[in-house]
């Protein structure tokens, strides 16, 4: 599971992730709220998977350190003919899963990433990565990266490979 | 010139020539193999270890490897399935339990789970109890399936994500029912018919079984951990009516079981006040050992921050119980993730990781190193000795 | 040195323009505690999760289904403080409800969710099925 991040790596990843507690940084929230259904500005790709990459969305998406992955513990599905926020073809995106935030160091903000797993065939292989940014124990699920989320989806619990989709704006 | 070799060669096969053309005796000839299936002593051996692979790149191929501590030697396997964690060994090693998940068609299909039984000494299924498809599947962890103290009945940690336990009856052999155990995890045997499960308030969560294995009352604790500050690892050890979990930062907390439920005893610091400033701290899959006899605690430890709790380390250390002191400091030849120790006289302390396939084998007293075990599988996890 | 003014209204169109709409606060709440089982729109996983759509208001309507609402364990244990779940629970309601929310349906308090909060639930299951079949639960409070 574990994907070995030197001293350097490790210090720039304890940089990246936000170390407050959510209920500290969720506090501090300001700026303009577009109301309940509030979405945010950002592409939605559909189809083919849009590029990474720019000022805004910087580092590969195919690296355990791009910004996304602070909490992600698994396979990249963007080495496994999938991207950050889609499944490889013929597996199925896990519906539950974990939710956790990571710090964007192109626009700094802290985004809320959605950890889908894709699931119904056998591990992709590729590009393992297994960051703990704020992972907690079995018995804490919200924050856990140790259950195979691929648990509700319908294609059963067989594990391909794992996103990190944007689902909303923190802070 | 020739070689000695070429030299050697050419004489051995003028014996022979000659051998043969006098009608060949007995002891030049090897004689003709029956074949057959290798078996196990009827009980375990003091130094014998499985190394449950969770088979993280191949998860429907989980297996176990039995090995000989001390001839350095592979004695066998089990193939257990998909999402595998480890095999559950009663005291008298009479038979050996596995919680399994298979699908119909390997990764798809319809899913089963059983407990199958395995003849420990010729390591083949006696049988199979089938239990509901609910099995967590989750990072190896010997609290996902464990036995009550008397051996009578085997609880299966269930995540769907609704949390409950199976409890099978290995008397009858049959599944005896499921029990809610919602907002906790995992399983922890307090007695022959009790178990706590930890939960997310920092609570455990206290059943009592019926002798059918039911919950005759289920009931929660204060809280006793902050899970938000420094939760509890949910991979202790025991020693006789205490648990002993070691928090992310190293703390200890003894949760003794006695007439009254689950009370939390005095904590204690694993590191100095200098040690934590180093940033020390236990890691890995299954980072704590007991050696019961000689009281001694074994924690594999690194340097690194707190999203490192999992993370392997190439440093052993071993405390004192009874006085909470640190006795000794193993530095091991490979990093490890998962340690195990003996408790025979003479014990030995195994250690393997996940990043690599091999068992490593050290004497438990003078930390000295002894072997290793090459190929164990793919992604060795928790070590279970018989 | 202050910056030049055409400098500073053009920062100001760009950032206006680049930064992303915040999630308010509650919603993001719930991404972060409760969407991972139950879902951006509350629906679940049938027969694993339970959809809120439909169970949300019926049981924010009456005293006991409010406290089942609170002490279920993904609530109650989750890491939100009293008031961050009252706010995310008064979010749900209004906004994953498949019914319409009746003008006189009191707000979850941070005081009231304290309350139910202090006592730990243990039958979740069978609580949540006497609630919504209408019958009032039995047990400890």
């Amino acid at each position: 599971m574990h994907n070995p991040v030197d001293e350097l790596m490790e210090r720039w990843a304890r940089g990246m992730a936000r170390r407050l507690s959510r209920r500290h940084f969720l506090r501090n929230l300001g700026g303009l709220m577009f109301g309940a259904a509030a979405l945010p500005l950002l592409p939605v790709a559909r189809g083919a998977p849009a590029p990474a990459g720019g000022a805004a969305d910087p580092g590969d998406p195919q690296s355990c350190e791009y910004w996304r992955h602070c909490a992600i513990d698994g396979f990249l599905c963007g080495c496994c003919g999938g991207s950050a926020h889609s499944c490889p073809p013929g597996t199925e995106a896990s519906a539950v899963t974990w939710v956790g935030t990571c710090h964007n160091p192109g626009d700094g903000h802290d985004y809320i990433v959605s950890y889908n797993d894709c699931c119904g065939k056998t591990e992709c292989g590729r590009c393992l990565c297994n960051r703990n940014e704020d992972d907690k124990p079995l018995y804490m699920p919200f924050k856990s990266n140790d259950y195979n989320w691929c648990v509700a989806s319908k294609a059963g619990i067989a594990y391909h490979c794992s996103t990190a989709r944007i689902v909303g704006v923190a802070k | 010139m020739r070689s000695n070799n070429n030299s050697r060669r050419l004489r051995t096969a003028a014996v022979a020539l000659l051998l043969g053309a006098c009608g060949g005796t007995a002891a030049a000839q090897l004689p003709i193999e029956a074949g057959g299936v290798e078996q196990l002593p009827a009980h375990p051996g003091a130094h014998w270890v499985w190394v449950n692979d969770f088979s993280f790149f191949a998860l429907p191929d989980g297996k176990a490897f039995l090995v000989d501590g001390d001839a350095g030697r592979m004695l066998g396997l089990l193939s257990t399935g998909y999402s595998f964690a480890a095999l559950v060994i009663p005291h008298d090693a009479a038979v050996i339990y596995s919680p399994e998940t298979y699908f119909s068609r390997g990764t798809r299909g319809i899913r089963t789970d059983v407990v199958t039984l395995y003849d420990p000494v010729h390591l083949a299924p006696l049988g199979e109890i089938r239990i509901p498809p609910k099995r967590a599947s989750i990072m190896a962890m010997i609290a996902g399936a464990v036995l009550t103290d008397d051996d009578r009945f085997l609880l299966i940690y269930n995540y769907t994500p609704a949390q409950s336990v199976t409890v099978v009856d290995t008397r009858t052999r049959k599944f005896a029912g499921e029990i809610e155990t919602a907002g906790c995890a995992l399983v922890y045997p307090t007695g022959p018919r009790s178990f706590f499960s930890i939960c997310g308030d920092g609570s455990l969560l206290q059943v009592a079984l019926t002798d059918q294995g039911g919950a005759r009352s289920r009931t929660r604790t204060r809280e006793l951990f902050d899970g938000l500050k420094d939760p509890l690892t949910e991979k202790p050890v025991r020693i006789g009516d205490t648990w002993l979990f070691a928090s992310f930062e190293g703390t200890m907390y003894p949760l003794k079981s006695t007439p009254a439920g689950i009370e939390l005893q005095p904590t204690w610091p694993l590191f100095s006040a200098a040690e934590l400033a180093q940033h020390w701290r236990t890691g890995g899959l299954q980072h704590l050992a007991l050696q019961r006899s000689s009281g001694r605690l074994f924690a594999i430890v690194h340097r690194g921050g707190t999203q490192t709790h999992k993370d392997p380390g190439a440093d052993v250390w071993v405390w004192d119980l009874a006085s909470h002191r640190k006795v000794q400091q193993i530095s091991a030849r490979n990093k490890v993730a998962s340690i195990q120790v003996t408790q025979d006289d003479k014990p030995l302390l195994f250690g393997c990781s996940f990043e690599s396939n091999r068992l490593d084998v050290y004497d438990a007293g003078s930390g000295k190193y002894l072997r290793s075990v090459e190929g164990l599988g793919q992604t060795p996890g928790l070590l279970v000795t018989p | 040195m202050r910056p030049p003014l055409g400098a500073v209204l053009l920062a100001a169109a760009g950032a206006a323009q680049a930064s992303p709409a915040l999630t308010p606060p509650a919603q993001a709440h719930y991404m972060l505690n409760c969407m991972g089982c139950h879902l951006s729109d509350g629906s679940g996983a049938p027969g694993r999760v339970p959809s809120l759509r439909h169970s949300l208001l019926p049981l924010a309507l009456q005293a006991a289904g409010r406290r089942y609402l609170v002490q279920m364990p993904g609530a109650s244990q989750s890491a939100l403080s009293d008031e961050e779940l009252a706010a995310v629970l008064n979010w749900m309601v209004r906004n994953l409800s498949a019914q319409a929310v009746p003008r006189g349906l009191v707000p979850f308090s941070a005081a009231e969710v304290a309350r139910y909060r202090a006592t730990p639930l243990v039958e979740v299951r069978a609580t949540r099925i006497r609630l919504l079949a209408g019958e009032a639960p039995t047990g400890p409070r």
